[in-house]
């Protein structure tokens, strides 16, 4: 066995759960968080370039993200038709279920998607994971103090792009005057 | 402009971050990226074999350098030098002795790590194979239903619309003859009041005459 896939077999064992409950929050579905899960692994073990990868959890944890929010921009961008739209893989009565039927967490986090990439993992890290300043300092290998300023400008930049969402665009005025 | 405050994100943030999978769910998905990532290496093994090929050379060179030392070895303490031809069979039948059951072996054990592998592989593409097959039918037996259900529903909808229809206008019917009723009553006891007003007066009438003609 190679010695990349013994540390990524241990990396599963070791913070697999963590890095499927995060896939899970971003993409609220249990089943296409179990594939990006496989594809992430897969990428991990195939890519070339990670030979001098420090902390494999920190950068296991970035991928992840990554990975989910290109997944949302697909979906975005893809307009698929009815028979093709499935059901989420969660019970309805669940909390997960709940939450996936919820507008307002899909917009937040297309919302989160659209913010720069070190804004957006600032903020996946610090209040969905609820992690420290100073673990996602480390993480990023910043300062606990740039962490905090990165965090603070995220939540105004998240809060200026959801409020543009809200705004009426003029075409819809003009459709509802007409109407 | 429609302002969502600091407080209402990071409430929707907290609710994000109670999103929790089951515990079988993410048991069912580090199983399945374990094997994937298993079945990923063996794929990448059958592809490039050169593990195999290079402790094979290894153990022939290792092979080919003891032959050499005890040639060499043998050479210098021999009194006469060796015939080739002879020195040549020993050598093939040392190197075919020494070498054809580590090859053997060795052979064995990478076909059969290798067929392992690919029968894992294997299994898991058909496990998720099946496990789509299962999805597609479910939503296509979801969309007939629902198709069906909402056919269904119009349908009643439109019989229900039908049978309030009818009932509205028997309901009208009704209410046009009772007016006809009260209206026809109205008029003939106008009539009778008419008469009987008229009764009265003419009886005054001949009564006042006849005061006056007695008078």
């Amino acid at each position: 066995m190679r010695s990349r896939q013994k540390e990524l077999l241990e990396l599963l064992d070791k913070s697999g759960a963590d890095l499927y409950a995060l896939l899970t929050k971003l993409t609220l579905r249990e089943d296409i968080a179990e594939e990006l899960m496989q594809e992430l692994f897969i990428k991990l073990n195939n890519s070339t370039g990670s030979g001098k990868v420090a902390n494999w959890n920190a950068y296991a944890r970035r991928s992840a993200i990554n990975l989910a929010f290109d997944w949302r921009r697909a979906q975005k961008q893809k307009v698929l038709p009815l028979e093709q739209v499935s059901e989420p893989a969660s019970n309805d009565d669940s909390p997960l279920g709940k939450l996936v039927h919820s507008e307002e967490m899909q917009q937040t986090l297309d919302a989160i998607g659209r913010l720069k990439k070190s804004s957006r993992e600032v903020l996946v890290m610090r209040y969905l994971q609820q992690e420290s300043y100073d673990n996602i300092a480390k993480q990023l290998g910043k300062t606990s103090h740039q962490v905090r300023a990165l965090s603070s400008r995220a939540i105004r930049n998240l809060r200026g792009v959801l409020s543009n969402e809200h705004k009426p665009s003029k075409k819809e005025i003009r459709n509802v005057a007409n109407k | 402009m429609s302002q969502i405050n600091e407080n209402e994100i990071h409430d929707r943030l907290k609710r994000l971050s109670q999103v929790e999978p089951g515990q079988e769910a993410t048991n069912r998905a580090m199983q399945k990226t374990r094997d994937a990532l298993i079945a990923s290496e063996g794929r990448r093994v059958g592809l490039t074999p050169p593990s195999l090929i290079g402790r094979v050379m290894k153990l022939a060179a290792a092979a080919v350098l003891m032959i050499g030392a005890g040639f060499i070895g043998g050479r210098l303490s021999a009194p006469e030098p060796l015939d080739v031809q002879e020195l040549q069979a020993i050598l093939e039948s040392s190197l075919k002795s020494s070498l054809e059951p580590a090859i053997r072996r060795q052979l064995q054990d990478e076909f059969d790590n290798h067929l392992q592998l690919t029968l894992s592989a294997e299994h898991n593409m058909l496990k998720q194979e099946l496990a789509r097959q299962v999805h597609r039918d479910v939503e296509t037996y979801t969309e007939q239903i629902l198709k069906e259900v909402s056919f269904l529903t119009d349908q009643r909808l439109m019989n229900f619309a039908r049978m309030l229809e009818a009932a509205r206008i028997k309901e009208r019917r009704h209410i046009a003859a009772a007016f006809d009723y009260m209206g026809s009553r109205l008029g003939d006891g106008l009539v009778t009041l008419a008469t009987r007003t008229d009764n009265l007066l003419d009886a005054e009438r001949t009564d006042q005459m006849s005061d006056v003609s007695e008078n």
